[in-house]
Order: C-alpha cells, then structure tokens, then sequence
C-alpha cells in the first residue's frame, strides 16, 4: 500500500517534471521534417473535414503554403475552441491557425503574428424580439461559445438580468438558437449566412460586436519562428494567395482591416 | 518546468464553490428521484404486467444502449420541437434521472429477485400485511444487497454530472471551463476541479456509509 502510493507519487512528480514546453525555433521544425498545426475542424469555412475526413478550409490552406514555405510537412491536429490554447502552451502542436482572435487577454499567454483572417462579430436574433441595443438584453437569454471572443463581447455589454447560456460549440450555441432554448446569440457573420440558408428571415442581426482579426499563434518567447510567419504572411497578402483563399472560402475578397500590415 | 500559478484560480474559488454547489444539488435531487424511478421501474418489471414490463424493458435498454451526451442533447434540443422547453438545469436534472433510472432498475431487480420465494411466504405466514412483507421482507434486505452497487452508480452519476455543461448547465464542470476560459491556466484549474470532484464523491460515499450503518444494520434498531 505505502509502496504502490509512494511509486504513484513519483510517477506524478515525473510526469510534470516531463510537461514539455519547450517553444519550437524554425530550425528545429525544418530539421523535423514536419510541423503541428492546431486547426479548428468545426468552424466552416475555416476549419472544417472534407468528405474524405481530412481537415481543409481556410485554415487549411493558409496551413498547407506555411508548410510549403517551410519546406516541411503538414501535420494537422485537430483542436477545439476551448482547448486550442492549452494545446499550443503544452507544447503538443507547434503553433494554431486556428481562427484565434487576437486579443488582449491571449496575448498575454501566446504570441500573435500579423492577421491572417478577420470576422466581424454581432448579436442575433429573433426578428420579432426588440434587441437593438445591448440595454435591452435585460430579461432575455442569449448563447455563446464559451471562450469565444463573442463571449467576452456579450459578458461586457450584457447588463445586469441578461441571461448568458455559455455552450462547448458554436454548433451547440446555434442549435440552442434554432430550437429556441435562447432568443439570440453571440456570432460571426460567416454562420449568420449559413444559417440564413437553413433558416431565412426567422432571425436578424441585433448590433455589431466587434470585428475580430484572427492571427497565427506561437508559444510565447518564439521570436524566430514568428519573424519567419510573418515574412510568409507579409508575401502571401503581396502576390495574392490570401485574398485567392478568402475568395474561394468566403465568396469575398481578403477585407481591408486584416490586409492592412500594421 | 511549469510555473505553476495558482493565484487567478484561489482569487476565483468563490464560482467554484458555486458551481460545485450546483453540481451537488443535480446530483442529490437526481439520485433522491432516480432511486424512486428504479424502485417503481424494478417493481414493475419483477411484478408487473406484462406489457408494463415490456415498457420497462425498452426503456432500460434504450437508455443502456446510447451515451448520456446524446440523451442530453435530446432532451434540451430536441424536444422543444414538441413544445418542451425546459431550462438548462432542468434538462439536465431530467437527463440525470432518466439515465440513472436505467441503471438503478436493473440494479434493483437483481436485489428483488435475489429474495427467496420462501422468504416472502414466511412473512406472509407470520400475518404481515401486504405493504409489510414488501416493505420489511422484500425491500429492505433486497437493498441491503446491491447497496453497494447502488451507491457506486450514484458515486458515477455525480461524475457523469459533469457533462452537462454542455447545455449550459452551470455545474462544477462549468464553472472551471469558464475560469479556464478566462485565465488560460488549465492545469491549475483542472486540478482544482478535479480535487473539488475527488472530496464531493469522498463525501458522498461517507453519507453512504452512515446510511447503510443506520438503516441497513441487523439486528435492527427499530
């Protein structure tokens, strides 16, 4: 009994001795041969599964011409809203082009490069429910997806009496609004389209949020390989590959605030 | 080496507490009704009629066969197509008690129908009413029986809790995805959670403990 607690013990204290964190340079990548992409998969059109179960989107894309600029493979791992960030600091993927929204609090746990994609974010709807302004939350319930920049966007304006239904996904946040267990949501104008083809005229959007500039996320202290990601981004935006992607992704071409280098 | 940081998730603990406060009420209230759903559903398929205990058999076996995140999705999302709309918490109480109601039947009727028939004519031979050799002949060492198996079904049920965050629901499971959401620091939190987890099923177990001491003690007290 002693023994077998005291080996547990020790096999505790080993495994977090062992917890890599280890921020990968360009170098050790390209000798890798490989590198590990986190991408969202349930995030259309950024990141979604092809008909053969294979990763592909916009994400996808703009991962696959990384690679390419790298010399390395693609090694995509697919991740999720919430997980993303704890899957980039435990050192089991490399970086994410995971449609993450640059933002202060992020920030702070992993370095951003420049915007590779943007969404604009709104609160919507039920056509018939009055929702024109974020006072008149009160006494209303509203879905998000927890950890979603849409959440810390309805969190802050939401007074006092708004309900906020926080889900695991966008897919379950959308469902809740089309079965009517919430009157609105927080979301992107790329699944407001989807849904308007699933649903037309039931919902409209409430009020614009905020828009959102997604960017390639390292852990903190990869300067190198940030530099190179950002050289990569800055040649992509210039010969016309993005705005290609955003085209053939989002039927519209690369918008001036994510093009714009900073 | 990771720096651990404890010190967003103590300055938090207050939601924590919240959250696991919740999760214990889902998981009382689900056990308290789940037991009386197995006991009725166990009688009915030890003694019912026929077509009852076909009921009961449909309904332990579809809810057996199918995971709890789907029985939950249904119940949330599915059934306000029909007009039921029932809140987060709600729904996830009724997704608890359905689920564990299965389980419990079955767990049950193994202790009914380990109760020997000369048993239950013995008592009846000693002029005990009807309700009295159920009560006192059937049920009660019926229970004292698979007590054990119940309460790691209930221990179970309070773990199985945890995926109801995924209707929003506000549980325990919950409230850490929303700290970890805002502070980015998972290990810390989880463990956290984890350790709440780990003293609410200790403490569940130790309640078990002074149940069966108390009511499930031969020669009896009363």
């Amino acid at each position: 009994m002693t023994f077998t607690r005291r080996a547990a013990l020790a096999l505790l204290t080993a495994a977090t001795l062992a917890a890599p964190l280890a921020a990968a340079t360009p170098d050790e990548i390209k000798s890798k041969g490989s590198v590990n992409v986190g991408m969202l998969v349930d995030f259309p059109p950024f990141g979604i599964m092809d008909a053969s179960g294979k990763p592909d989107g916009y994400d996808a894309d703009v991962a696959k011409l990384l690679a390419d600029d790298l010399g390395v493979t693609l090694n995509i791992v697919p991740v999720t809203g919430p997980n993303r960030i704890p899957y980039l600091l435990s050192g089991q993927v490399d970086l994410l082009v995971a449609s993450l929204g640059i933002t202060p609090e992020r920030a702070e746990r992993v370095d951003f490069s420049e915007p590779y994609a943007g969404i604009a974010i709104a609160v919507y709807g039920l056509t018939d429910v009055d929702l024109s302004a974020p006072e008149k939350l009160a006494g209303h319930t509203i879905g998000v997806t927890r950890a979603s920049t849409q959440d810390s966007a309805v969190t802050a304006v939401a007074p006092d009496g708004a309900t906020i239904q926080r889900f695991d996904d966008d897919a379950s946040a959308v469902q809740a609004l089309l079965s009517g267990q919430v009157e609105a949501i927080g979301v992107s104008n790329i699944i407001i389209n989807q849904i308007e083809q699933v649903a037309p005229g039931r919902f409209d959007v409430k009020f614009d949020l905020s828009q959102q500039k997604q960017g390639i996320a390292v852990p903190p202290g990869s300067d190198a390989l940030l530099a190179e990601i950002n050289a990569f981004l800055e040649k992509i935006k210039a010969d016309g590959k993005l705005n290609e992607i955003h085209e053939k992704w989002l039927g519209s071409p690369l918008p001036d605030f994510v093009s714009a280098t900073n | 080496m990771y720096a651990f940081n404890f010190a967003p998730v103590f300055a938090a603990m207050d939601q924590l507490l919240v959250g696991a406060w919740m999760t214990v009420k889902l998981s009382a209230a689900a056990m308290a009704i789940g037991l009386v759903v197995s006991v009725v559903c166990a009688l009915a398929k030890t003694s019912g009629p026929r077509p009852l205990r076909w009921l009961v058999d449909a309904y332990v076996e579809a809810i057996r066969n199918t995971p709890f995140l789907v029985q939950i999705f249904f119940l949330y999302f599915g059934l306000p197509t029909i007009g039921v709309r029932l809140d987060p918490n709600s729904a996830a109480l009724l997704a608890l008690v359905v689920n564990f109601g299965a389980y419990g039947t079955e767990i049950i009727r193994a202790g009914i129908e380990s109760i020997h028939r000369g048993q239950i004519e013995a008592g009846t031979a000693l002029g005990l009413s009807r309700l009295q050799v159920f009560r006192y002949v059937v049920m009660k060492p019926a229970l004292r029986t698979v007590y054990p198996a119940l309460t790691s079904q209930f221990i179970y049920l309070m773990l199985t809790s945890s995926v109801v965050s995924v209707i929003s629901a506000t549980d325990l499971a919950a409230a850490g995805n929303d700290l970890q959401s805002k502070t980015f620091a998972s290990f810390e939190v989880y463990l956290v959670v984890t350790g709440i987890y780990l003293a609410l099923a200790v403490g569940f177990s130790a309640i078990f403990a002074a149940i069966e001491r108390a009511v499930f003690t031969y020669p009896l007290s009363r």
